[in-house]
């Protein structure tokens, strides 16, 4: 653990003292990354539509999403790509000029197996050779032996579990739900946490997880991120993302350090009836964003959002008009400080002859070179070989200003 | 039925127009919507090859060294309990191993009867289910859920009811998903249950017929026009070979190509509800080629049964299998050496289960393991309810509030949306959101200020036998709780904490005001501490 709950307890003494430490590093001097992830794999091709491929069409003859101009058609992107109608909010900030999509994206990891394809993706590697931390634990690793954590929220996974990306990172956070995240105070007066804070001794295994715990819970009673309300009059969809989505906003509102919260999205493995399930995923994807982006307002000069997946589906639809596993997919970033209102990343065409493997959507563009881009110039990375360790693609899209 | 019929009841029937109807009247939506969230995160633990993660394995050297029989009973149950311990120790580990893997020579009539009368729906076949679906969804979650925990915690075939969550995480199956539940309790009765001490390949194949797994994994929708690879996929990377086990993408499409057919009965045909059909007129004839196994044209519902058997002996998934038991009982890191002997006695009698838990029972690696697994949430609820309820009584509930405490701990059977299953390894479990909700559960539950512990009564006389003083009322928790010796410091920690709060010496008399104050307390701390959570 860089920092030691009891020197932070007795050195600053007072619950002022915490304060002032964090306010020292809060949100004025630091930008945000929220790593959004759609597990399951999320189609490309129904979400950024490419209408003007003339073979679009006949790979998906029952399910493909009209051009724009016609009933639920593409939201035109570019004249060429469109998006789906279920991304209205996501169009309008792409006009706007605050959403950027990159095309044909993704790592090419070879793998067509969900639970190995995230391990790839949040390991920022094309195979299981090397290292087992994530892109973000490996560049939080060398960023806080520079500037040494003293807080608890650094790293926050709005999740019951830490994801692969931070792995390697000391201890990050991981709370299903902040205002669950607490013990009541009667039980903190009866002495139990500093009994507690005893008993999980430094050479114990369970040291550095018990630590950033109590050390949590002293934070969150001064920060108390569930007091800050939802401005801009934005309105978060009722669904486990639009929750998260919210707490995202109100971890960023408090004065706690936060550099990076994780989130997943769920529901995006359409094998079946994909017509019917990825308006649904794709409109609570949009909602929660959204509204988001609304909430935070000027705050978001200080964001970045960057969503993913783990690879694309498959070009042709199957009998049961769903798209089986695929490869190339769709990345998007959002925030005030994007090169928005572009499709990044080459086509690679629909045509027979250009499909990987004469089947799926081929990757143009490494999901690294995003990677790359997010770390160099929003989270003060400046020496990339050990974060994305054999990587040699293009370490900047254009894609932030 | 012919094929115009059959088509006209997969393209009228959307999965998820059940889930919708779910929502009314039940007050389980929310419940549901909670749980999607569960899914999908992958720790990467279902790979072979690769370290779980880049954790070192936990030394425990701090802690003094339980006996070998907390160490059996802490992984061969859920929950060491003072009863159970004294009880190996006078039958020695060899005897209790054997007896555990007997599981017929226990008598457990008396919790299944119990369990037939509270939960009814979890004996019910599928037609009977889809009567009352899907107003009867809420009820038959809960139901499943309760008579799961029940057998968990009362039941005397304790290895028997691992080995059964272990199954229901390999050969997942989300109770939630579409139909799931008319599906899934006939899965667990027929399926899961009746194999979980039985032979692989058994298992395997009534698996790969189960109603439930070609609903939830999409085969009953592959057809050779243009196969559903779903199930073909999760087959091979899940359920046997595993993903680093030497298959190709192309292999996948030929699997799924053999099991083209493989159905089960729908609303609206002459036959009952959700039981397992072949139709041979979806079925791929043309030859196939899956991995070493050539099946000739003209094949039917044996295609899939030879890839089955193919897969089911296959070396790799002997060394999958053996991969992930020995991670599900020892450690999230055994050594090459262990799993290789585990994956030879797989290979040597064909998939016989009770033959390699044996093997890795008594393996010198296993007896050295103290310590090293982080509890998962059903056996820390499990330890708990199990060490409190020294009467071993049935709730005075109905089963739910049991429910509500998994549901917040984050383990509920049968919830995990995705094809993995529940994780099982500590680097998983072992993280600030799930330890500070132990916290706060042992704190609360121990000073029963939880509904869930109210339905039993906790007889702390029993706990704590004739002690009086802090140090002889720490004694007994430790023995009666905790079932080991703390070290020294620890206790002393203990021990300073309750003399300055109780402002009195180590020999000093309470009354039984104040015993019956701190007793919780106490017990609280100890089962926040490592020695309650690590197993």
């Amino acid at each position: 653990m860089g920092f030691n709950r009891r020197a932070l307890l007795t050195g600053q003494f007072s619950k002022n003292g915490i304060k002032a430490t964090i306010r020292s590093s809060a949100i004025s001097d630091r930008h945000v990354l929220v790593c959004l992830f759609q597990r399951g794999a999320a189609d490309a091709l129904n979400a950024i539509v490419p209408y003007a491929d003339s073979n679009y069409l006949s790979h998906r003859p029952t399910i493909a999403i009209p051009p724009p101009g016609e009933f639920n058609g593409a939201l035109d992107l570019d004249g060429f790509f469109g998006m789906n109608p279920n991304l209205g909010g996501f169009h309008s900030l792409y006009q706007q000029g605050h959403l950027a999509v990159v095309n044909a994206c993704g790592i090419p990891h070879g793998s067509g197996s969900h639970f190995d394809a995230q391990v790839l993706v949040e390991r920022a590697a094309s195979s299981k050779a090397g290292d087992t931390s994530g892109w973000l634990g490996r560049h939080f690793a060398m960023q806080h032996q520079i500037t040494p954590p003293n807080s608890s929220f650094h790293l926050v996974a709005l999740s019951g579990n830490v994801p692969v990306s931070l792995y390697g990172a000391e201890e990050p956070l991981a709370m299903a739900n902040i205002a669950e995240f607490g013990l009541d105070q009667g039980i903190i007066d009866s002495g139990y946490t500093d009994v507690l804070d005893k008993l999980f001794k430094p050479e114990l295994p369970l040291h550095d997880t018990a630590q950033t715990a109590l050390n949590a819970l002293d934070e969150l009673q001064i920060a108390n991120p569930s007091q800050f309300s939802i401005d801009n009059n934005a309105t978060y969809p009722n669904s486990e993302l639009g929750n998260k989505m919210r707490q995202v906003a109100q971890l960023i509102k408090s004065d706690l350090p936060v550099e990076t919260v994780c989130v997943d999205s769920e529901n995006w493995d359409h094998h079946e009836s994909i017509a019917t399930y990825l308006p649904q995923s794709l409109s609570d994807l949009d909602n929660a964003v959204s509204a988001f982006y609304q909430d935070m307002g000027s705050r978001m000069d200080q964001v970045t959002v960057l969503i993913h997946t783990e690879f694309g589906r498959r070009v042709k639809e199957n009998a049961s008009a769903g798209v089986d596993h695929g490869t190339g997919s769709v990345a998007y970033l959002l925030g005030n400080g994007i090169n928005g209102g572009q499709v990044i990343g080459a086509w690679p065409g629909l045509a027979q002859s250009n499909l990987e493997q004469g089947e799926d959507l081929a990757i143009t563009t490494d999901l690294r070179s995003v990677f790359a881009e997010v770390l160099t110039k929003r989270m003060g990375a400046t020496d990339l070989t050990e974060v994305l360790p054999g990587f040699e693609g293009s370490l900047d899209l254009g894609a932030l200003i | 039925m012919d094929e115009r019929a059959l088509n006209g009841i997969l393209q009228s029937l959307d999965r998820r127009t059940f889930i919708r109807l779910s929502g009314k009247g039940i007050g389980f939506a929310a419940v549901a919507n909670h749980l999607s969230a569960c899914g999908g995160s992958s720790d990467g633990e279902n790979n072979t090859n690769t370290p779980v993660d880049q954790e070192q394995t936990p030394t425990t050297d701090a802690l003094p060294v339980p006996s070998q029989a907390y160490l059996m009973l802490s992984r061969t149950s859920f929950g060491v309990t003072h009863d159970d311990l004294a009880l190996v120790e006078q039958m020695g580990i060899d005897a209790y191993l054997d007896q555990q893997l007997d599981p017929g020579s226990m008598d457990t009539s008396a919790l299944e009867n119990e369990i037939a009368v509270r939960f009814p729906l979890t004996q019910s076949s599928a037609a009977e289910l889809y009567n009352g679906f899907p107003d009867n969804i809420g009820e038959v979650a809960q139901q499943m859920v309760a008579a799961t925990q029940y057998r968990q915690l009362f039941s005397k075939r304790q290895l028997y009811e691992l080995m059964v969550e272990f199954w229901s995480n390999h050969f997942n199956i989300h109770l939630l998903n579409g139909l799931g539940p008319t599906l899934k309790p006939v899965d667990d009765k027929n399926v899961i249950r009746p194999h979980a001490l039985g032979n692989f390949r058994d298992l395997l194949h009534t698996s790969a017929k189960s109603p439930a797994m070609l609903f939830y994994l999409d085969n009953f929708y592959n057809q050779a026009e243009a196969p559903n690879e779903n199930y073909a996929r999760e087959l091979l990377e899940l359920h046997t070979l595993g993903v680093d086990g030497g298959y190709s993408e192309l292999d996948i499409k030929q699997v799924a190509r053999c099991f083209t057919g493989w159905s089960l009965t729908f609303p609206g045909q002459d036959e009952p509800f959700g039981e397992y059909r072949y139709y041979d007129f979806l079925h791929d004839k043309d030859a196939k080629q899956v991995l070493g196994l050539s099946i000739a044209a003209g094949g039917a519902e044996e295609d899939g049964e030879q890839v089955l058997d193919y897969l089911a002996t296959h070396p790799s998934t002997a060394q999958f299998i053996s991969t992930k038991l020995c991670r599900y009982f020892i450690s999230d890191t055994p050594s090459d050496t262990l799993i290789n002997a585990v994956a030879s006695r797989f290979m040597e009698t064909d998939g016989d289960i009770k033959s390699v838990l044996r093997t890795l029972f008594t393996s010198a690696e296993f007896l050295e393991s103290y310590d090293l697994k982080f509890s998962t949430p059903s056996q820390y609820l499990g330890r708990l309810i199990r060490s409190l309820n020294t009467s071993n009584a049935f709730p005075s509930d109905q089963g739910l509030l049991f429910y509500y405490a998994q549901y917040l701990l984050g383990q509920l059977p049968f919830n995990w949306a995705t094809p993995d299953g529940y994780p099982q390894s500590t680097s998983y479990w072992s993280n600030t959101g799930s330890l500070l909700n132990r916290w706060r559960f042992s704190f609360l539950s121990f000073a029963n200020q939880i509904s869930a512990f109210q339905v039993f009564t906790i007889n702390w006389a029993h706990l704590i036998g004739g002690a009086n003083t802090t140090s002889e009322l720490v004694t007994a928790l430790e023995s009666r709780l905790l079932c080991r010796t703390m070290a020294e410091e620890d206790r002393q920690t203990i021990m300073d904490w309750l003399l300055t709060t109780l402002n009195t010496t180590e020999d000093g008399q309470l009354n039984d005001d104040i015993i019956n104050a701190i007793v919780p307390a106490i017990a609280a701390v100890m089962a926040s501490s490592v020695y309650f959570q690590m197993r």
